[in-house]
């Protein structure tokens, strides 16, 4: 399937693709670039996860809690009168990697169910935490100054910059010896072990890199959003659609996160606005014919040699 | 002094129904190795057929509790037998994320049907409550209590006595094995994902007497069962128990902290989930496998 960067062509793909959406905001239509810069973010948080979950195979469910600190620097640094995209992206990038160093250490060493609950436990924690701290607004949340209709821009290209720089990284990663000793971990860490490669160090690793990113979209989402609270920014949403959308496009690979982002984002709006009560409803009757139907990501599908009868053979080791 | 005793009677009522909670929940990870994120979906189920029966036909609502159990023991089986069972030898991510997408569905579909009023179950007696030196107790919470150890107690003469019961222990002890002396494994799992969402219906009933249901009801629950499971160890019985008592306890003397740090008010009350998962990690930290766990996780 095109080793450990994924489809060369797919990867192509999504270059290209990004070079299209560098045009978005000449169409000077406010829903398109709202629905777009989503997409980016979404990406961008994808990539996150896709290091850890993807890379190394330990399946955070947290990741969240990075793209909350971020936005929360970003809010932060509003709070006392800078409101510089760059300094907020670098802030946030520093605290995050500092967090899922401190964090990961102890939280790395568990694996499987219990690496998720552990995780998802850190994330429900501090967002439990920011909703009782006074100095982050607590509930209520916090305001952030915006720049000016004419220059709104911008927010879509910083969060433009952040997805192809997570994409650009993630391919870089990947291709040096790093991205080489997460698989090894991910395919055996036993084995991994007596190579030589210390299971911890590179995990840790692994997460402070996708912690980064996450954080990195999450301090150009706040000051676009121009608010964020507690609910908004540690969402189940936020938490999920970037694992989902990792899965489908092909976890482990470059181009995975970037294509699973723009098909359920995409399809995601789309129910949003056809059926605003609803579309949490068809939301999940997605991720649940995904996970049916499609457990290996749709690279494994433009991979499938040997037609439907493999599909469902391959479908049919995964019952009892 | 009292202060003390009252945090001490309010956990433990609090922790006899957590452990029917996570009893459940309990069973289907260490037996089939899912972590079942549409559990809270299942007890929010569970309290509005109580609410349901109590409202349609005066039914009390001790009495649904084994009618929660049936409906959603069939639910449950057959979720798992059509859909759960085709991935539930994928990696932990596919019945993560299958789990979760139910759950989505499930609370979609209960707010098209119940809307998302909250909505109480309210029998004469609710209200109702007595004084042992100055500690005040609610009757309905002692009657839960009650009912809650008698439920996990039946579940462990079951789990030990019966046929069925010693199948389902030999399949979670190693499924190759079970199957060759001729225990149906895809039986076996439908019969324990039912149990696990019967028993998450019948704690939703037991809960309706003291909760307000609306259709997100169930999601505070399933970080508080995961804490209990991770203290109490998987698959056990008497696991669930010790580990829903030591929660109660635990959160309940956790929302009397209250400090101020550098001008900053901290109140335990919207702090007990936070106590209950620095309580995780800490155990985690120590035994990755929590308290009771087996060496192989």
């Amino acid at each position: 399937m095109g080793g450990i960067t994924g489809n060369r062509y797919a990867i192509g793909l999504v270059l290209l693709a990004m070079v299209a959406l560098l045009g978005v905001p000449a169409l000077h239509n406010d829903y398109l670039t709202l629905t777009f810069r989503n997409i980016l973010m979404f990406a961008a948080m994808s990539y996150g996860w896709n290091m850890i979950g993807g890379y190394t195979g330990y399946v955070s469910f947290g990741n969240v809690v990075f793209f909350g600190m971020g936005a929360y620097c970003s809010a932060v640094l509003s709070g006392h009168g800078i409101d510089n995209l760059l300094v907020a992206v670098l802030l946030a990038m520093v605290v995050c990697a500092t967090f899922a160093v401190i964090v990961g250490i102890p939280v790395l060493r568990l694996r499987g169910h219990y690496f998720g609950i552990a995780t998802l436990g850190v994330s429900l924690a501090v967002a439990d935490l920011v909703n009782n701290l006074d100095v982050l607004g607590g509930s209520s949340g916090l305001v952030l100054k915006q720049a000016d209709q004419a220059h709104f821009w911008i927010y879509y290209y910083a969060m433009w910059l952040v997805t192809i720089g997570c994409i650009l990284g993630t391919y870089a990663i990947a291709r040096s010896k790093l991205g080489y000793a997460f698989v090894a971990i991910r395919e055996n860490e036993g084995a991994a072990q007596v190579l030589g490669i210390s299971p911890t160090r590179y995990k840790v690793t692994a997460w402070a890199l996708g912690a980064m990113m996450a954080g990195a979209a999450g301090a150009v989402y706040a000051p676009a959003n121009g608010f964020i609270d507690p609910s908004i920014t540690f969402a189940v949403d936020n938490n999920v659609f970037p694992i989902v959308m990792a899965i489908l496009g092909g976890m482990g690979t470059v181009a995975g996160p970037f294509i699973g982002a723009l098909l359920l984002a995409g399809v995601n709006e789309i129910l949003q606005q056809k059926f605003l009560q609803a579309h949490t409803l068809f939301f999940g009757t997605i991720i649940v014919l995904v996970i049916i139907f499609l457990p290996r990501g749709l690279m494994y599908l433009i991979g499938l040699r040997g037609g439907a009868r493999r599909w469902f053979s391959d479908l049919r080791a995964f019952r009892v | 002094m009292q202060l003390f005793y009252q945090d001490l009677v309010n956990g433990i009522l609090a922790g006899g129904i957590l452990a029917v909670v996570a009893l459940g929940f309990s069973l289907v990870w260490g037996i089939m190795n899912i972590i079942n994120l549409a559990h809270g979906a299942f007890i929010m189920l569970g309290g509005y057929i109580a609410w349901e029966f109590f409202t349609r036909f005066h039914v009390d609502p001790f009495l649904s509790v084994p009618i929660a159990f049936v409906i959603m023991f069939g639910f449950g089986y057959v979720l798992q037998r059509g859909l759960i069972n085709r991935v539930v030898r994928a990696p932990v991510l596919a019945t993560f994320l299958l789990t979760f997408g139910l759950s989505l569905l499930i609370q979609n579909i209960a707010l098209i049907v119940w809307t998302s009023d909250t909505r109480a179950v309210t029998p004469t007696y609710s209200g109702a409550n007595f004084t042992i030196h100055d500690v005040t107790i609610p009757w309905a919470k002692v009657a839960t209590l009650a009912a809650a150890l008698l439920i996990t107690l039946f579940m462990y003469l079951w789990l030990q006595r019966s046929k069925m019961g010693r199948a389902i222990r030999a399949t979670s002890m190693d499924v190759g094995a079970a199957q060759m002396v001729g225990v149906r494994v895809a039986h076996i799992y439908g019969v324990t994902f039912g149990i696990g969402a019967g028993l998450a219906g019948a704690a939703g009933a037991l809960l309706s007497l003291s909760y307000s249901l609306n259709p997100s009801m169930g999601e505070p629950f399933l970080i508080r069962v995961f804490v209990v499971c991770v203290l109490g160890g998987l698959g056990s019985v008497e696991g669930a128990l010790i580990g829903g008592l030591a929660y109660g306890i635990v959160a309940s003397f956790a929302s009397n902290i209250d400090f101020t740090l550098y001008g900053q008010h901290v109140s335990g009350t919207g702090l007990q989930d936070v106590v209950a998962l620095l309580v995780l990690l800490a155990v985690l930290i120590v035994r990755p496998t929590g308290l009771a766990g087996r060496a192989t996780a």
